[in-house]
């Protein structure tokens, strides 16, 4: 890198994106308590979003900017950091910003009088930063850095309320999850620098790049499930998705931003950004763990009775969702479920981080003793809080894909691109799209339910404590970021045609034109078999919970245990990994009781014979040697000095006569 | 004529003199007395080799410098002895054994 004059207006643009939140969080950071409020933390937002959107004008639909400079050398290989903007970064750059600065917004209401107030923005800024770092990144190698950046943000804030004993576990498992991801990631990187010698991403990547050139290689193929590994762990997929329920116990806002457009995004931007490295059978395999995750998800938020937890399982589905547009090579799509996501689910948890909080000032003023998260605490808040209300409504639909909403444009592309890659596949495969179209439906009552649960009916506090509550509307404060997301859930942000995702800008702008077209009867079929499904299944789930005629009189069934406990996720977790790992652990340990420290102490006690014996050498043959000769002197020389015992002139006499005698036979014979 | 031989006798006999004196004397200050006849010896042969020193009388001028560090050696060795006579009431040599092991 040059000069300044030389650096392009959108690399800079984006550097003070980048630099923005990584600043507050710095200041933060130095003044500790002393900076309460959350000014500097949303201001960096502010700054970083404007950037972001000026980099978006200037990059998008242009050309690659690429600015590098060198970072170091080991040996004869040079290693880079630098900043890439193209398409795909710059509209992440926005996302990242856009979803970021209502959160920022409603957490400083949220948050408000929380004791570790001053932790909680330094963590959001680098959460922010971290992520904003991944996006922008050149190289396997920065991004890296900043993939491991995010996992430790989200870490700092799932832990936020570290002395509940809850969050602390949460925080660890999403630790450890993530670590087994990282480790994916990691290993991939090896393999790709082992390859092709460059972490480079355009060099790598790029239209031109190695990997498309590359011959097919088995090693190329693990690489693409190691980066895979990565992701599933990223973003919760089969098996590795049971961090991100747990990770609820965190600040709603956090939750929002981590399920929305930092953390779990991370993992399909990682995938997105270095597809060309997938072959036939990575992409299939993504594919299957997607839908699988997808419909898993799906049945599991069926029955979950917490606020929260509903919400975090819509997010894994959602994320199988996107997984399986990356498996059928569809990444723009991906990246266009990504976005459109991001804005209802951060909508939808910030309207349940409303009615939580304003759950919680119920139990807190009259000291009930209820969970506020609890679904069959609440009902009816439709009266009380109205613009709530309306808000979640606008997401769910988004969720559900209902037409009229971003979700509608997202998730049918994504189905409907998934019944055409089944037509190239043999019979099998359509298992796929099929449960994709299942799990749209189960996605549709699982909302509906949770908002007819929560806004309809009559509040069961009422009924519970025999006692008329009133539960206040969330400040407006909190309201504000909540519309900013409305609007973004929407369709005319994203396509002029709210019924055909086709016009999208978005897609378009990801270049995958020549099968944009209406090619076959999908295109129609799928969207109105999708939506006609949704619609009976909210009507149900209106009958059912809002009509109060709830069919299931047993909760105690197989099915339904089975979904309420998570398919026992966490029980095979723990009797698999954990149990495992205690009871191999118990057995190295008796191994290392048994074989190891027997050993050690053998060599112990030899050792210390070995020393006795040389030490009883020394002191009775070398030293007894060596004073044995010193007092056998001593004793000839006192024999010898005898009687002239300190007599001075003796001394001399002896002197006298001993150079006399010198003298005398110097003289004699020389 | 009196030739070197003579000076040379002379002083080998004030040296013989003063090494009796220092060996065989119970009193420190006859000893001091025999060191200074020793000293005294060696002095006059400086000044009987002096004459083969006859262009800057070398002999002689060493002798001076001699008899000057005589003095001063006396008076520290008188000092000494003072010192010792206070501290062990006597000057016999042979009482005087602290040193010895």
């Amino acid at each position: 890198m040059g000069h300044l004059d030389q650096i392009p207006t959108s690399i800079l643009a984006a550097l003070i994106a980048l630099l923005a939140p990584l600043l507050a969080f710095l200041l933060s950071a130095c003044a500790g308590k002393r900076i309460k409020s959350g000014i500097p933390a949303t201001l960096a937002m502010v700054i970083s979003l404007f950037a972001a959107i000026f980099v978006f004008s200037k990059v998008w639909e242009g050309e690659t900017i690429h600015q590098q400079i060198s970072w170091f050398s080991i040996g004869t290989n040079e290693f880079k950091v630098g900043i890439v903007l193209n398409n795909l970064s710059a509209v992440m750059l926005v996302l990242v910003c856009a979803i970021g600065l209502p959160v920022h917004v409603y957490s400083s209401i949220y948050m408000k009088g929380d004791l570790g107030i001053h932790r909680y923005w330094m963590y959001l800024s680098l959460f922010c930063f971290a992520m904003l770092g991944l996006v922008v990144a050149d190289g396997l190698l920065l991004m890296y850095m900043c993939w491991e950046l995010v996992g430790f943000a989200s870490y700092l804030l799932i832990g936020f309320w570290f002395t509940k004993a809850a969050a602390a576990k949460a925080n660890k498992k999403a630790f450890l999850i993530n670590r087994i991801g990282d480790l994916g990631f990691l290993i991939g990187m090896a393999i790709i620098y082992a390859q092709f010698q460059t972490f480079d991403l355009l060099t790598l990547f790029g239209d031109q790049g190695t990997v498309k050139l590359a011959v097919a290689n088995t090693w190329l193929t693990y690489a693409g499930i190691a980066f895979f590994l990565g992701a599933m762990a990223k973003s919760a997929q089969f098996p590795f998705h049971i961090w991100l329920p747990d990770a609820m116990e965190g600040p709603t806002a956090v939750s929002s931003l981590l399920h929305a457009a930092t953390m779990v995004a991370a993992g399909v931007f990682m995938l997105v950004r270095i597809s060309p490295l997938f072959d036939a059978n990575v992409l299939l395999l993504i594919a299957s763990i997607g839908a699988f995750t997808a419909f898993m998800a799906a049945t599991i938020a069926l029955t979950q009775q917490d606020l929260k937890k509903i919400l975090a399982f819509s997010t894994i589905s959602q994320l199988g969702f996107m997984m399986v547009a990356i498996g059928i090579g569809q990444f723009g799509v991906a990246i266009f479920h990504l976005i459109t996501h991001a804005f209802f689910k951060c909508l939808l948890f910030l309207s349940a981080g409303a009615v939580i909080h304003e759950m919680h000032h119920l139990k807190e003023k009259h000291k009930l003793d209820i969970d506020a998260q609890d679904l069959r605490n609440m009902g009816g808040l439709r009266r009380y809080m109205p613009w709530t209300y309306r808000l979640t409504v606008v997401a769910a639909l988004a969720l559900a894909g209902l037409p009229l909403t971003a979700g509608y444009l997202s998730k049918d592309a994504i189905l409907i691109y998934a019944f055409e890659w089944s037509e190239w596949h043999s019979g099998f495969w359509k298992v796929i799209p099929i449960s994709l179209l299942i799990t749209s439906a189960l996605t549709a009552f699982y909302i509906a339910r949770l908002v007819f649960k929560v806004f309809f009916g009559k509040l069961r506090l009422n009924r519970l404590f025999r006692k008329q509550f009133h539960v206040h509307e969330a400040p407006k404060g909190m309201l504000y970021p909540m519309v900013f997301l409305a609007i973004g859930s929407l369709f005319f942000l994203y396509s002029y045609n709210p019924l055909i995702f086709e016009d999208s800008w978005l897609l378009t702008g990801f270049g995958i034109t020549e099968s944009l077209q209406r090619v076959n009867i999908y295109h129609t079929v799928v969207p109105a078999a999708v939506n006609g499904l949704s619609i009976v299944v909210i009507f149900i789930a209106w009958r059912w919970y809002a009509r109060r005629k709830y069919p299931i009189r047993k909760l105690s069934g197989v099915w339904y245990q089975f979904s309420e406990k998570q398919w026992y996720g966490n029980s095979v977790y723990e009797l698999v990994m954990v149990r495992g790992v205690l009871w191999l652990s118990y057995v190295l340990y008796a191994v290392d009781r048994l074989v190891v420290d027997t050993a050690v102490n053998c060599a112990a006690t030899i050792v210390r014979g070995l020393g006795d014996l040389s030490r009883w050498l020394d002191r009775y043959i070398v030293d007894a040697l060596v004073n044995g000769l010193g007092s056998l002197s001593f004793k000839f020389g006192g024999i010898l000095r005898g009687p002239t015992k300190g007599r001075i002139q003796y001394y001399m006499l002896s002197m006298f006569v001993v150079l006399l005698v010198v003298l005398l036979l110097g003289l004699r014979f020389f | 004529m009196i030739t070197l031989g003579h000076l040379l006798t002379v002083s080998a006999l004030l040296f013989s003199i003063g090494l009796y004196a220092v060996l065989a004397k119970k009193n420190a200050i006859l000893i001091l007395v025999g060191i200074e006849f020793m000293i005294n010896a060696a002095v006059l042969n400086l000044v009987a080799f002096g004459r083969y020193d006859a262009a800057f009388y070398g002999g002689q001028t060493f002798a001076l410098f001699a008899i000057v560090l005589a003095a001063a050696a006396v008076a520290v060795a008188l000092a000494i002895i003072l010192n010792v006579y206070r501290h062990f009431k006597s000057i016999d040599p042979d009482d005087i054994n602290d040193l010895k092991d």
